[in-house]
This record gives structure tokens, sequence and C-alpha cells, in this order.
């Protein structure tokens, strides 16, 4: 099929293109060369590296090249192409437009391959001896990425999928037929609207430094057992371990800091699978860290060493199969769609995963493993068990999250535990506990050998405090309500603070060494105490009656048999009528429109006992309407020092109304059909001054005065227009109206005034001089015709703990980082 | 894991396991009882006809029918939000879910609804949704909705 087809540009999607297959040649020539660099024998010839290097350079700036004709693409609108039709649209800022270029699988192969150049090439720059070998996995770890994004055709099956696809092959519509089609597109999809958020900017680069980064370890622990180097590539190792530990924990962090900024379900975690199998080769990588410190240290613990750091980024692998395979999809929330990727994804893990179980099996006997047991009073041994137990954890979580896995291969149907959130919630607790204690008393421990008494003697003081701050705390925060293994946690956290805190304090005193683990383990009982103490005490307060509503996933019932609780979330709150929610007064104030986003003011007060105003402010929780998507709403949240108030709109009135601005105008025109809006009309017979009472206050006539004008309609001598001053105060708010009776010629006209705040609509119907009184008639809108929101308010105590427990983590991470790149000498 | 493969051998105390296969069971242990766990936990797809013979929770998939009224008035009981459901076998039963009505809920193609028969109505505490694409008809997209939500 040659036609023309008018205003496409082929040119950047045809060096798009052509930059990808590039990627690809430059990855596999790299590879080929490092891996004879490697097995080479003469140590004079050097030509085999050079080339590995070129490769690599050569796929390094294809990288670039498919970035830049995509971003141009993205840029320009030009929607001929499938992914910029996709995922973007012409509104969107051009911050979105770049976050719209990861938006797709594409994409987030683009982000990772593009990362793994960058540290492909710091590695070239840095790795001195060991650039051969590991350069070689790199590459080859490169190839597969490559692969991903080729989308051609070989022998009928499709390989990689690549972002320059035309929208005209991607999709079968018979207005591909028409030369001209591309005028018939005016706009792309657009971004989803929950993604269009500063998180989606700076969440995805991030996490993909951390997964990208994972193959630095792995890379020099596959070199060390392959090039029989089987001590020497430990200490290179660490500090890119403890960089991919620190970015990926980073970006996964972060993403939880999205959903609960700008997602809602209400929460930072949702054990979703997507966001498990984000943790799988962070809690792999990390039990693989200290095992390696353990090995530097004492010889000790090197098959674990070895097979944990192999695992991570297996993990990494294992998890782009589970969010990009489509195998999720009946469990998940937001993984993406089979691409046709599925076994391509499969092959990248079998691939890697059959190479290292081969060196695992043929090296196996010539590794330096220890044939001395461990002391039982050494930190080596307790390091050791405390990796383990992050190994069981993240088994755990994998043997969950892959059940439509097992599904798939053993043919089951089995279903996920049914009350999952609090399965998850009390295995991993359990393990956390464990964690937390060793990574306490552990401290106390030397490697090799510890004087034992004084060991017990400090772990038991220790121990004795902690309980003695638990025990206050875990009361005041309402933790004792919960299922006892969080308290249990709680403990660990408080031990693990309270040790790790002499030690960073011993550390500031002279052993500055020691600063960069304690301040990370300072940080992650911070992390762990923030996330039990929010998510497990998290206060409803949108409830009418105060009292307290059981959590989910956090009952003392461990047994999962019954729906606990009804947990009444919402409430109903009509416009400018307070209500009582927990501690405060809210208000639905009102709603503002900034197209696409639609603002509905909630107006929170605070009261002390004698009725004094002590705290107001307004939230503005956003809702998006749209025919493609539905409603999408996004909370706000006022953050406290030690609590945030969170609030998001959950249902609304539908056919949503139209802005209020111009009810008046509507009202002036007599609509007859709008009455229907309101209860059956009641007439007043009134006196200046007088005052009529209604459902949510009262009104006064204030006077009677003589219109020289109505709006567009021009009064002469011979008409007659009274206009009636109206004060009302409704929800001890003041408005006022002016209804206008007019006669002309034999014509009696009335003009009615609405006040849609108040939900009011008023008539001057009748003037009765011979009593000196006219008539008002009230139209009152009923209950449930007035403007109302549906929202859900939520309390999370002491959530920034989390946030600055994570911090403080990536701060120890960053220490221990400048720590053990000074360990390296130059080889 | 070393503590697997290593052999017993012991310097000091000839008759005493090494410490680390002693871990090495321990932590076994833990990994069969996580499994067991699991295991238990495990619940099954059913159909309303399971539902209504036990009285535990179970996962019934199935699809909305659009032609019954799906009931939500927020000025009676904003937490109460019920509709009909047809289950994988064709049998249809009204589902009650205490919350709002989830996004996208109406595009859905197929439910998978988590809860239990109380009465003659099913009540649901978690919604999953598998719904068309909002772009094109080759893809899906699911949406989780749970009445209580989660957290942690």
């Amino acid at each position: 099929m040659n036609k023309a087809f008018q205003g496409e540009h082929l040119l950047p999607g045809h060096l798009g293109q052509f930059f990808v297959i590039l990627s690809f040649g430059g990855a596999l020539l790299s590879t080929l060369s490092y891996y004879f660099a490697t097995t080479n024998k003469d140590a004079l010839d050097s030509s085999w590296q050079r080339m590995g290097r070129w490769g690599f350079y050569i796929n390094s700036l294809s990288i670039i090249g498919v970035c830049a004709s995509l971003f141009y693409i993205v840029y320009n609108h030009y929607f001929e192409y499938h992914y910029a039709w996709s995922y973007t649209s012409k509104e969107l800022p051009v911050y979105y437009l770049v976050s719209g270029f990861w938006n797709g699988q594409e994409g987030g192969f683009l982000l990772w391959t593009f990362w793994q150049a960058v540290l492909g090439n710091i590695l070239i720059w840095r790795a001195k001896s060991w650039e051969k070998p590991v350069m070689t996995v790199v590459a080859f770890s490169q190839l597969w990425l490559a692969s991903m994004l080729l989308g051609i055709e070989i022998f009928g099956a499709k390989i990689g999928s690549s972002p320059f696809l035309l929208l005209r092959k991607a999709i079968e519509a018979p207005i591909f037929s028409q030369p001209n089609y591309l005028s018939f597109i005016k706009d792309g999809q657009g971004m989803n609207p929950l993604l269009q958020n500063y998180w989606m900017v700076i969440h995805p680069p991030t996490l993909f430094l951390g997964l990208a980064s994972v193959v630095v370890p792995f890379a020099y622990a596959f070199a060390g057992l392959w090039q029989k180097r089987y001590k020497e590539w430990i200490t290179p190792a660490i500090p890119y371990a403890l960089f991919a530990c620190m970015i990926l924990g980073t970006g996964v962090v972060m993403g939880s800091l999205w959903a609960y900024e700008s997602l809602n379900f209400g929460g930072f975690w949702a054990w979703d699978p997507v966001e498990n199998a984000s943790i799988f080769p962070w809690l792999i990588l990390v039990g693989g860290l200290h095992v390696l410190i353990v090995y530097k240290n004492s010889g000790h613990s090197y098959f674990t060493a070895v097979f944990l750091v192999l695992a991570s980024f297996i993990m990494v692998l294992y998890q782009s199969f589970l969010a990009r395979s489509g195998i999720l999809g009946e469990t998940s929330v937001h993984s993406f769609v089979d691409n046709g990727l599925f076994w391509h994804l499969v092959a990248f893990i079998l691939v890697f995963l059959g190479l290292a179980i081969y060196l695992i099996v043929t090296r196996y006997k010539e590794m330096p493993i220890s044939k001395k047991d461990e002391e039982t009073y050494s930190r080596e041994f307790w390091m050791f068990v405390g990796a383990i137990f992050l190994g069981l954890s993240c088994f755990h979580l994998v043997l969950v999250t892959s059940i439509p896995v097992w599904n798939r291969i053993f043919g089951t149907k089995v279903a996920p535990p049914t009350d999952l959130v609090s399965h998850y919630n009390i295995i991993q607790a359990s393990f956390a506990m464990v964690i937390t204690v060793l990574t306490g008393f552990s401290q106390f421990l030397k490697y090799k050998k510890t004087d034992t008494t004084k060991f017990f003697i400090s772990t038991l003081v220790y121990l004795a405090v902690a309980l003695l701050i638990t025990v206050p705390v875990v009361y005041f925060s309402g933790l004792y309500k919960l299922h006892f293994v969080f308290q249990l946690v709680m403990l660990g956290c408080v031990y693990t603070l309270l040790v790790n805190g002499k030690i960073l304090i011993d550390a500031l005193k002279g052993k500055f060494k020691l600063a960069g683990s304690a301040v990370a383990h300072v940080g992650f009982g911070l992390m762990l105490a923030g996330a039990i103490i929010a998510a497990g005490t998290r206060g409803l307060v949108s409830v009418n009656e105060s009292g307290t509503v059981a959590i989910a996933g956090f009952d003392k019932s461990a047994q999962g048999n019954k729906i606990s609780g009804d947990s009444h979330e919402n409430m109903m709150i009509y416009k400018n009528e307070p209500v009582k929610m927990g501690p405060y007064l809210v208000t639905y104030a009102g709603d503002s429109t900034s197209l696409p986003d639609h603002f509905y003011k909630i107006d929170y007060r605070r009261y002390d006992d004698k009725g004094k105003m002590i705290e107001s402010f307004e939230l503005k929780p956003k809702v998006q309407l749209s025919d493609k998507m539905g409603m999408t709403s996004s909370p706000d949240t006022k953050h406290y020092l030690t609590h945030d108030l969170y609030t998001h709109i959950t249902a609304l009135p539908q056919p949503k109304e139209p802005a209020s601005a111009d009810g008046q105008a509507a009202a002036v025109h007599g609509d007859e059909n709008d009455d229907k809006n309101y209860d059956p009309p009641i007439s007043h017979e009134i006196a200046i001054g007088d005052t009529i009472r209604f459902r949510e206050g009262y009104m006064v006539l204030r006077a009677l005065k003589k219109e020289t004008a109505i709006q567009n309609i021009p009064i002469t001598d011979s008409d007659v227009a009274i206009g009636a001053k109206i004060d009302i105060v409704s929800n001890n708010k003041n408005y006022s109206a002016e209804p206008v009776y007019m006669i002309r010629g034999k014509n009696v006209f009335d003009f009615s005034r609405t006040v849609d705040e108040a939900g009011l609509k008023l008539r001057l119907t009748k003037i009765i001089p011979e009593k000196n009184k006219v008539e008002i008639t009230v139209y009152q809108q009923p209950e449930n015709k007035k403007p109302w929101v549906v929202m859900r308010a939520l309390d999370f105590p002491f959530i920034n703990l989390l946030w600055s427990g994570t911090l403080i983590m990536i701060l120890g991470f960053l220490l221990s980082i400048f720590r053990r790149n000074k360990e390296i000498k130059p080889v | 894991m070393r503590f697997v493969f290593l052999q017993a051998v012991r310097i000091r105390y000839d008759t005493s396991m090494k410490k680390s296969s002693i871990f090495g069971l321990i932590v076994i242990g833990i990994a069969i009882a996580v499994i067991v766990v699991i295991y238990a936990g495990a619940s099954t797809y059913g159909s309303f006809t399971d539902a209504r013979k036990t009285e535990s929770v179970l996962r019934v998939v199935g699809h909305l029918d659009k032609q019954k009224e799906l009931y939500y008035d927020a000025a009676k009981d904003a937490n109460y939000f019920s509709f009909y459901v047809k289950d994988s076998k064709g049998e249809e039963c009204k589902v009650v879910f205490m919350g709002t009505e989830p996004q996208d809920f109406q595009k859905s193609e197929q439910i998978v609804l988590t809860g239990q028969m109380v009465g003659s109505e099913f009540h649901a505490s978690e919604i999953l949704m598998k719904c068309p694409s909002k772009y094109t008809k080759d893809k899906l997209d699911v949406t989780d909705v749970r009445a209580k939500s989660a957290s942690i």
C-alpha cells in the first residue's frame, strides 16, 4: 500500500526508527566486542575493548536520538503517530508533554535504557579492570532493552513495540483509506487527568533510574564469578548497590507520595500488585547490600551475597514483566496492557536467570565460602539473619502478587485472599518487626566476636527504655486498638531509633565512618513508624457522630472472614449548610471552574469550647468531568506538622448543573420551567420592615422603590416599575435581592430574582396599596435540588514521619556511598 | 543457600549442628508457614449460588446489568449504592456497596465483586472493574475500588 497521505510528517519517525535500530546495532556490537575483549588472552590487545566502547557510545547517542525524535513528534503534536495521539493533546502544557513522553510502555523502556546508557558510560570511565566483563553484562542488558523498542516483524513474529508506530498502522479504521485522513484528526486523546500532576514529571525518571542502576551490582557479581575474581568485585559493587537502593527507594516513596497527594484511594500504599512489584528488587538488594558488607568485614555469607545481588536484577526484570505483560489484568489497577511483548519479556527474564544459575552452579565449588561457623555474638551473623528476613518478606510478596502467574502456569483459578490488605499488613508487619529489632541490637555486636555480658546489658537496657517509650506512644496514638503485631512493630521502630540514635551520637563524636548506616537506620525506623501510625490510626472526619470506625486491614480480628463494620466514609453536604464533622464545622461554599478542572470549595472551621473560632481554612478538592474519562476526583490536603487533613469529592449531582454565574440572567427571562426546581411557592403579605421566615433563615423587606431601568428593558414614563429591596439571612450569610413589579399599559409583569447561593427565588407578585402592603412569593429549593457534594475527609496522623524518615534514609545512603567510595582502591 | 548446602561441620561442639543449618531450618519453616497462610487465605472465584451456600467472603465474577436500575441517593444515604450483576453462570443478584459509585463503573465490561450474601442481597466490600480502554477497543484497563479503602 503505497498511497500518499496528506500532511504526514514521516521524517522524524523514520529518523527515530533509524536510531532505534542503530541503538540495537550499537548494543550488539558492544556486547560481542566486550565479550571477546574479556575472553581475549592477549592482555596487550585492546582493540576489542575499544570496539566495545564505540559500540556503547553509538548505542548511547542513538538513544538520545530516539528521545529527541520522539520528543519532537510529541512537542509538535504530530498525531499521525500513535504515541503522540494516544498520550498527549494540544492543550497539554510543555511539562506534561514531557511526562506524556513516558506515559506509554515504550517510553518507559526508553527511560530505562537511557539511564542504563548513562550508567554504562560512568562504568567505562571508572570501572578500570572491571570494565570489560562488567560492560559485557550491561551492554547485553542494553541489547535486550533496545530489542523491546524495535517494533519489527521477523518471520511473522513481532519483536518489540516501537514508539514511532503510525496511527493508521496501529488502529484499523475506514478513515485511514482517505488520503486526507489527518485533517479529521484534530487532537490527541490527551492524558489521563490523574497523570497530569507534577509527580508524573519526576516520579518515573527517578524510579527508572533506580531500576536501571540495579544492573551495576548484578554486573559486578556476574563478572566476579565469570572472571573468577571472587573477592575483588565486592568493594567496587557496594557503592553502586547503595546508589541503587537509595534511588529505587526514593522512586517508590515518590510514587506513594503521588498517590497520597493526587489519587483518591485515600492512602499512600494499597498493596496493588504493581506497587508490590516495585519493592521486590529493593528488598532483595537491601538484603544483598548488608551481606556484601558482612562478607567484606568477616569473610562470611559469600553465597548469600552473590545470590541476593544476582536475584535483585532478576527481580527488576520480573517486576517489569508483571507490570507490562498484562498478566495482572484481573488483580491490578495500574498495570499496562500486553503490547504483544509477553513472551519477549519472559525471554528477557529467562536468559538472565539462566546465565546467573549457570554461573552459580559452575562456580559453586570455587566460591570462597567460609567453612567456619559464625559466632553467635557477632554482628555478621545477625546481619545475615536480617538479610534473610528481608528476603523472606520479598518471598511472601512475590508469592501473593504472582497468583495470576501461578494460575497461568498451572492452569488453576485461585483468587487472592479476600481480605488482602490485612493479609499483607499482618504478615509484612511481622517481618518488619523482626528486621527493626535486628537493626537495633546488631549495632551492639562487633564483627567476629563480642563481649557477651556487655552486649546483653546494653541490649536489655535499651529494650527496657524502648518499652517505656512505646507504651505511651501506643496508648496516645491509638495503636493499641489494632492487631498486636503493629504494636510490636512500633516497639521495634522505637528500639531501632534509640540504638541507632546512640550510634549516630557516637559517630558525631568521632567514629564518623559509622554515621551513614546509623542515619539510614534512623530514617528507616521513622519511616515505618510513620507508615504504621498514619495508616493504622487514620481517622475518619467525614462522619456525623463521633466514634471510631475500624480501619480495614488493621483489625484485631485476624480472620478476614467477616467484612468488619461498614465504614460509612462518605458524607453529603448541601451548599452553604454547615455540617459538623469531627472537630470541624464544614461548609460546601461553592465551586469554580478552570477547565478541565472543577474545584469545590470546602470551608473548614474549628471552634473552641466557648464558641470562639480558632481555625479556618478552605480546601479545594478537584474533579474533572469528561465523556471519555467520566468523573475523576483528586483530593486536596491541609498539611499540619503532626497530621494531615485529606478531603476529596466522591459523588456529585448528575448531570452536573451549569455554573451558576448565569443563573440571574436566566431568571430575568422568566423561564417557567424553572419553577419545577422549587417547592410549591408560599405567598406572604408584608409591609416594609416585616420579616419572612424560611427554612434556613429569614428575610426583611427594607424598602420599596421606583425603578428607572430593568436591565435591558427601557422604562417609559407611562410604565410603573417598583422594586422591593429585601435583605436575606440564610445560614448566617447575608444576601440581598430586588424583585420587580411592573405595569405596562394593561399588562402586569413581574421580574423574579434568584439567590442561588441560598436556594431561593423571590417574586413581587402583588401591590396592595389599601393595606400599604405587598405580596412577596417565596420559592425555596427542595433539599435535594440544592447543590450538594458527597465528600470523604480523612485525617492522617504523623504522616510527616513517613516522608521525613524517607529523606533521612536517603541521606544515610548518601553518606554511606561517600564512605564506601573511598574504600575502592583503583585496580 | 549456603546453610542448606553446607555440611554441618562443627569445630567446638562436634555433636551439635552448625548454627546456620539450624537457622536454615527456621527459615524453611517460616517459608512453609507463609505458603500455608497464603493457601489458607486464598479464595476462589465463585457464583452467587456459591455465595448463598457459604457464610464466608468470596469473589464473584460477573457483569453489570445495564438494563436495571443503579440506585444511589446521596440525600438518603451517601454510603449506599446498589445495582444488579449477572454472574458468569447467568444468575442475577442485587448487589449493595457501602460507598459511592466508583469511577467508570457504568463502562465496565466485567466486574469482580468481593463480599458475601446478606439475605437476598450480595454485600460487596470491594469492586474490581475491567473497563474497555478509554481510547481503543483492543486495550483494557482495570480499576479497583474498595468500600473501606486500603492504606499502608
